[in-house]
């Protein structure tokens, strides 16, 4: 996922959040507006109460009046107990609101003196009779007038509560409104960026498939240059094979017939007309040698690893005793370390060990006392064999073309050889996943070092391209 | 029985019979040797036909040296056919070649070859594995009982 597609997939997680908080939030906001109408209709309710309340401790006192029946009295007591309960509640109710905390003030006195008369009116009735009570009752003008102060003062109370209670619904309303606004236009939005976003992942799709298209194509074109590669190898091998294979014939026949000559018509011939004879056959037979190694070496490019854990000693020793006709009439000293074993190709491998000893027993060649090293070492972790010789050594600017096919760094006079012999070696230690390189002081000897890999590193690949320096010169 | 072929020497390349030829002379090893110039020759020489349709099955060569590389048929073909066929299978077969194949040698055993051998660039070597050939198969070896040859035809005990 790209960052763009990363922030709009935030976006939306947040709006979607967002929206969750706030319908939360809307919840506890209607939830509280409720509980204001909800007080505020209870406030109405006692007004409405209170007025009831009145009426019924006038309509108690008047029936005494009438009657002089004390259980009339009992209707007068209990209006006047409620209503003192109401008005406390009343009071309690409008403790919010300023205003109808003075209005309940205004109110208070009021009933008290209506009450007041009323109580007057029941005394005048017990203690002076019926006739000093209607007459009393009758005094109707203060009595009226005070009953308008309350009906105007407890309507006043109750607009004011209707109007807190319209503005109260109006909150209500207008927040739940709000709410429902940002609700719909969160999921709107929510939904637009997940449309945003679901364009962006098909665009990405798109040029993801794109690529992989363009991989696709590229891993083609590279599988098809590799066949072609594989093809251009092996017809190079083939090639190589047979010119090698066809050079050998007329070599044949070059030292045969020279032989021939030399055996059968020696009498014929003076001994310089011998001599060149003899340069002929070494000549077809040095050409020999060099179409053979460089049949072996085109034999080991195309050969498959069959790897085997194999004891290096032993290899080791079949090496040295293999080599006793090389050094035959020498004194070579060897000190051979303990190598334990290895997973390698026991063939190829003890090819490696034949070409390197074979070069120190050749260049130690011309020292009274010879010696030869064998040991292994461990460089950054990892293992490395190597061969020493106090011989001729070599001059290590020239140690790029060591491992070169017929590259040599001595005149063919002062050490024989054809200079295929450390390409070699090179090929089958890079077969094997590993390395080789050697270090030298002209006339101080020479160390060649290798590393044998590890199994995962072999060369899988079925063809084995020329590596630098490794071009084969056969003009 | 002095005239009787000793070797048959399958060689295209006149160079290399001679050189053959010289170093079984010089070793003394064989009087008669025929050479046959491609694989079809060899066919018809072993099998008594064409050119050869006068001689018998009861005067084969007491060893073939066979190259591989032969114009028309092949030395690999030239084997096969020696043996498949009950009158020939017997006769010991040595390959002397220039390619030194594994291909070439498995399919060679695979065939039954009695030997196979590389010509080596030097003559000197060359002469010894001549000699040690001719030494061993035509000297040292025995070979087979003439035809007619029945195998389980011995009487029962």
């Amino acid at each position: 996922m790209t960052s763009t597609s990363k922030a709009i997939a935030a976006c939306a997680l947040l709006i979607v959040a967002g929206i969750g908080m706030l319908s939360f939030w809307s919840e506890v906001r209607s939830e509280e507006d409720r509980a204001w109408v909800r007080h505020t209709y209870l406030a109405v309710e006692k007004l409405q109460a209170v007025r009831i309340d009145i009426t019924q401790a006038e309509t108690g006192q008047r029936a005494f009046m009438l009657s002089g029946q004390g259980r009339h009295l009992e209707l007068f007591d209990a209006g006047v107990t409620q209503l003192r309960q109401d008005m406390n509640d009343l009071s309690e109710l409008t403790a919010d609101n300023s205003r109808e905390r003075e209005a309940i003030h205004r109110l208070d006195p009021l009933i008290a003196a209506r009450l007041e008369e009323l109580g007057d009116g029941i005394d005048t009735r017990r203690r002076s009779g019926l006739l000093a009570g209607v007459e009393m009752f009758t005094r109707a003008n203060k009595r009226e007038k005070l009953m308008d102060q309350i009906a105007a003062q407890i309507g006043a109370m109750r607009q004011t509560e209707d109007q807190l209670l319209s503005r109260r619904l109006d909150t209500a309303a207008t927040s739940t409104r709000k709410i429902k606004v940002a609700i719909v236009c969160g999921n709107a939005l929510a939904i637009l960026i997940l449309l945003a976003k679901g364009f962006v992942i098909h665009r990405e799709t798109g040029k993801r498939n794109l690529a992989e298209q363009h991989l696709k194509c590229a891993n083609e074109r590279l599988e098809r240059r590799t066949s072609e590669l594989s093809e251009t190898n092996i017809e190079l091998e083939s090639f190589a094979y047979s010119v090698a294979h066809d050079l050998r014939a007329p070599l044949r026949h070059i030292a045969g017939f020279s032989n021939v000559l030399v055996q059968d018509h020696s009498d014929q011939l003076d001994a310089d007309g011998l001599r060149c004879l003899r340069k002929i056959e070494e000549g077809a037979h040095k050409m020999g040698s060099l179409v053979d190694d460089l049949l072996n070496l085109s034999k080991i490019g195309r050969q498959k690893l069959s790897i085997q854990n194999t004891s290096l000693d032993s290899l080791l020793g079949q090496v040295v005793a293999d080599s006793a006709p090389e050094r035959a009439g020498r004194e070579v000293e060897w000190r051979i370390g303990d190598l334990s074993t290895a997973d390698c190709d026991p063939g190829l491998m003890k090819q490696v060990f034949a070409n390197l000893l074979s070069n120190a027993v050749k260049y130690t060649g011309k020292r009274e006392h010879a010696l030869i090293e064998v040991g292994q070492t461990t460089q950054h972790g990892e293992r490395v064999i190597f061969v020493r010789d106090n011989g001729a050594g070599f001059e290590m600017q020239y140690v790029g073309k060591l491992f070169g096919v017929f590259q040599r760094l001595h005149k063919a006079c002062d050490f024989e050889g054809t200079g295929v012999g450390l390409a070699i070696a090179q090929r089958i230690i890079r077969k094997h996943g590993g390395r080789i390189w050697a270090e030298a002081q002209l006339d101080r000897g020479a160390t060649f070092s290798f590393t044998i890999g590890s199994p995962e590193n072999h060369a899988s690949a079925p063809l084995e391209l020329p590596l630098p320096g490794e071009v084969l010169h056969v003009a | 029985m002095s005239h009787e072929v000793e070797i048959l020497l399958v060689e295209d390349c006149p160079e290399d019979a001679e050189l053959t030829i010289r170093a079984l002379r010089r070793n003394k090893i064989a009087n008669v040797i025929q050479v046959a110039e491609d694989g079809a020759e060899a066919l018809d020489f072993l099998f008594c036909r064409g050119a050869h349709k006068d001689r018998t099955f009861s005067n084969l060569p007491k060893l073939v040296l066979l190259d591989l590389k032969l114009p028309k048929v092949g030395g690999m073909e030239v084997l096969q056919a020696i043996r498949a066929d009950e009158r020939t299978r017997t006769i010991p077969v040595v390959v002397l070649t220039s390619s030194k194949e594994e291909r070439d040698l498995i399919d060679g055993y695979n065939l039954g070859v009695n030997a196979y051998a590389q010509k080596p660039v030097d003559f000197e070597q060359f002469n010894e594995t001549v000699k040690h050939i001719g030494m061993f198969w035509i000297l040292v070896n025995q070979a087979p009982p003439p035809r007619p040859f029945v195998v389980g035809a011995a009487p029962a005990a």
